[in-house]
């Protein structure tokens, strides 16, 4: 066995190396967002020259599609893995950069909106997926880890609530393979059904802001339909996302009730370790842009800024979504992921059309 | 638990999460275009 084998010990790295150990990886990201901004550009005028009939397309689906093809085919080396893994920082720090783009007023507007919207959407998510667990016989903390992955914001709630509710490795990485394996079919799906509705930019990024989990998928699939719909995404996704300390502390006070996790000891320490930081930082940077801490080109900045993080980030998206590695997770989990996704998707659909009838969107 | 268990699930000493790492990445990109540092990111 492996413990009565003596191991060299394996010293960790000091934050010198690690920081080195990122950089090919993040090269990696970099040449694949700028080969799909190049491609978006180029594809579509040589197209055009040679009076071709070929749907333009942006560079969010370009570098999504370029990392998708390398991780399943060649995969991604060792080298680039720990710099691939960056695309989640990357994600973050271009959220709170985007903030410069909304003036606190439309945050409060829109956001107020969302809020509501999530509320729904999180009852219900949560809900529809513990029915769905019960029925498909699947272990209660699994069931919870899908619910919370769906309901409130894919990977990162899964880990978090994982640790809360003392959940198995293998139950996350079951939940983390559905989420990330339905999020990836949302890019391709949402968009169409986005065109086919004639959906308003608003009420689309709204949409993917509730029903796509995981925020760069969320962020992407807006994208993807139009620079306005992403923003809304943004919105919208922050919202849900600054629900998750909530949720995760509901489910940590329930197994902690029947004994199958730890006590939480004080919740409000407990709620701000949960917080993503990243809406905090989102908010204060939409402050100072509304009070005019930016003159009209250091906006403009910001938000290319923004941009090109977003850029890495859609890299990363296609780069770790490993089909092969998804499909080894087993069917059971997969199933009720997808029929869950598919009922929130509709459901979510719902309120939006619904909601922009009331709120004019 | 393996030895190469142990030395991948210890402790890191990171004082912030990467959540923060981003948020005060984010905030000093914004203070140097603020200050004047980058006038123009092209895109």
């Amino acid at each position: 066995m492996a413990d009565t084998i003596a191991l060299p010990q394996v010293r960790p790295a000091g934050p010198a190396i690690e920081f080195l150990r990122i950089i090919p990886g993040v090269l990696l990201l970099a040449a694949v967002g700028y080969a799909g901004k190049l491609l978006e550009k180029n594809v579509g005028a040589y197209a055009k020259a040679h009076h071709w009939t070929f749907p333009n397309i942006e560079y969010v689906l370009w570098a999504i599609l370029i990392g998708l093809v390398i991780s399943n085919t060649v995969g991604v080396p060792q080298i680039f893995r720990s710099g691939v893994a960056t695309y989640d920082f990357w994600l973050k720090a271009g959220i709170v950069l985007l903030g410069a783009r909304f003036l606190l007023g439309d945050v409060l507007k829109l956001g107020g909106v969302s809020l509501a919207l999530v509320a729904i959407e999180i009852v219900g998510a949560i809900a529809f997926m513990t029915f769905l667990g019960r029925a498909f016989k699947l272990k209660p903390k699994l069931s919870s880890l899908l619910a919370v992955g769906s309901a409130v914001c894919g990977v990162s709630a899964i880990i978090a609530a994982k640790g809360a509710i003392d959940a198995d490795d293998e139950d996350s990485g079951f939940a983390i393979a559905a989420i990330l394996a339905l999020g990836a079919l949302a890019l391709f799906t949402f968009p169409l059904i986005g065109h086919g509705l004639h959906l308003s930019d608003h009420a689309y990024g709204t949409w993917s802001g509730l029903a796509v989990d995981n925020t760069a998928e969320a962020l992407a699939a807006g994208a993807l339909y139009s620079d306005a719909a992403a923003k809304q995404a943004a919105l919208t996704k922050t919202a849900r996302n600054a629900m998750i300390g909530f949720v995760v502390l509901a489910y940590a006070i329930y197994y902690a009730g029947r004994g199958q996790a730890k006590e939480v000891g004080n919740k409000a320490l407990f709620l701000w370790q949960k917080f993503p930081k990243f809406v905090l930082g989102f908010l204060l940077i939409s402050i100072l842009a509304t009070y005019h801490f930016f003159n009209k080109d250091q906006t403009a900045a910001l938000a290319n800024l923004s941009r090109w993080a977003f850029l890495l980030t859609f890299a990363g998206v296609g780069l770790r979504t490993n089909f092969r590695e998804m499909r080894k997770q087993g069917l059971r989990p997969f199933a009720v992921g997808a029929i869950g996704e598919v009922v929130i998707a509709v459901f979510t659909l719902g309120l939006v059309i619904g909601a922009g009838k009331l709120f004019g969107f | 638990m393996s030895a190469e268990g142990k030395a991948a699930s210890a402790p890191k000493k990171w004082l912030l999460t990467l959540d923060t790492w981003a948020v005060l990445a984010a905030f000093l990109a914004a203070l140097l275009i603020r200050v004047g540092a980058f006038k123009h990111v092209p895109w």
